[in-house]
């Protein structure tokens, strides 16, 4: 099973994806953009003990794993959670290792009794 | 922490009074094939979009032009539409409605950039409000179909699971509300 395709280039970003989410600060970043896009300001405020200037090369780091995507708009950069990531990561990591073996049983049963008539509109 | 006086993210202003504008979904991802690949898949008319639940696109591809997503045996339609800008192969935005949830019309945008010799695809879609049923299902709609997109453009094919999921959608398309027959769609001048 190959959920996705796993090029030199994905595994690269998948390494940097690990690197974003290994470090607090980065995830609760992801947890706030969650709710909502958000202005690299108003996250900063989010974030007291840190500075401005921490908090931006934290969302460089989130950057660079392409799991937040930035959008000027205006005077202002609002930063949007992409989800993308880590559907690739769950599907890779997580969904693999808990799928049941009946689970996988029905999917090819099914799979063996559909391949003759394939659709082909 | 949260900040009290957070700023207003941009979003398009709410088409039905008494419904507040909610952000905007961007989701990006990047596909090993060239640009205009990806651009023929996604505006592949008359065929399957693998990719698009198995949906078959049906449009004009000029702004104004009429927009259907139907079933693969075109009895019903899922999503409707009207082109709003092509410029191939880089951009292509159309509004979007659901047949089964008849709120004002969002607006779709599939952005194609090239990127280290592939192809980033980024979509956009703007106009939510409160009065839409699930927003977020639909941002989780497009992670899966851009998923789906890069699976099939780099490999030729979808996951096993989602071919399963697509043939159970076949023996329960009766369920569906009527809304959603193509008669119906007709009949609304969707």
């Amino acid at each position: 099973m190959r959920p996705a395709a796993w090029n030199a280039r994905d595994r690269k970003k998948m390494e940097h994806v690990w690197k974003a989410l290994a470090n607090d600060v980065r995830r609760e970043i992801l947890d706030l953009l969650h709710e909502g896009p958000r202005t690299t300001g108003s996250l900063a405020e989010s974030f007291p003990k840190l500075s401005r200037f921490a908090v931006m090369q934290h969302l460089r780091v989130l950057e660079g794993a392409e799991l937040v995507i930035p959008r000027r708009e205006g005077r202002e950069r609002y930063n949007y959670l992409n989800p993308v990531p880590i559907q690739q990561l769950y599907d890779r990591w997580v969904a693999r290792y808990m799928k049941p073996w009946t689970e996988a049983l029905v999917s090819l049963q099914t799979e063996l009794e559909t391949e003759t008539h394939e659709d082909t509109a | 922490m949260k900040t009290l006086h957070e700023k207003q993210p941009p979003m398009s202003k709410p088409a039905s009074t008494g419904a507040t504008a909610l952000p905007d979904h961007v989701i990006s991802i990047h596909i090993a094939v060239p640009v205009r690949r990806v651009w023929d898949e996604i505006t592949k008319t008359g065929r399957v979009q693998r990719a698009l639940y198995n949906t078959v696109l049906e449009c004009d591809l000029k702004p104004g032009g009429r927009l259907r997503y139907y079933s693969p045996d075109r009895k019903r339609v899922f999503i409707v539409g009207k082109v709003v800008t092509v410029d191939p192969p880089r951009k292509f935005a159309h509004t979007y409605m659901f047949t089964t949830d008849t709120t004002p019309p969002t607006l779709a945008t599939w952005e194609l950039v090239e990127e280290s010799g592939g192809t980033r695809v980024t979509i956009t879609h703007s106009g939510w409000t409160t009065a839409h049923k699930a927003p977020h299902k639909v941002a989780k709609g497009w992670t899966e179909i851009l998923g789906l997109l890069k699976s099939d453009l780099e490999t030729g094919d979808i996951p096993l699971k989602t071919k399963v999921v697509y043939q159970l959608m076949k023996w329960f398309m009766f369920m569906m509300p009527k809304t959603t027959k193509t008669e119906y769609a007709d009949k609304q001048g969707w």
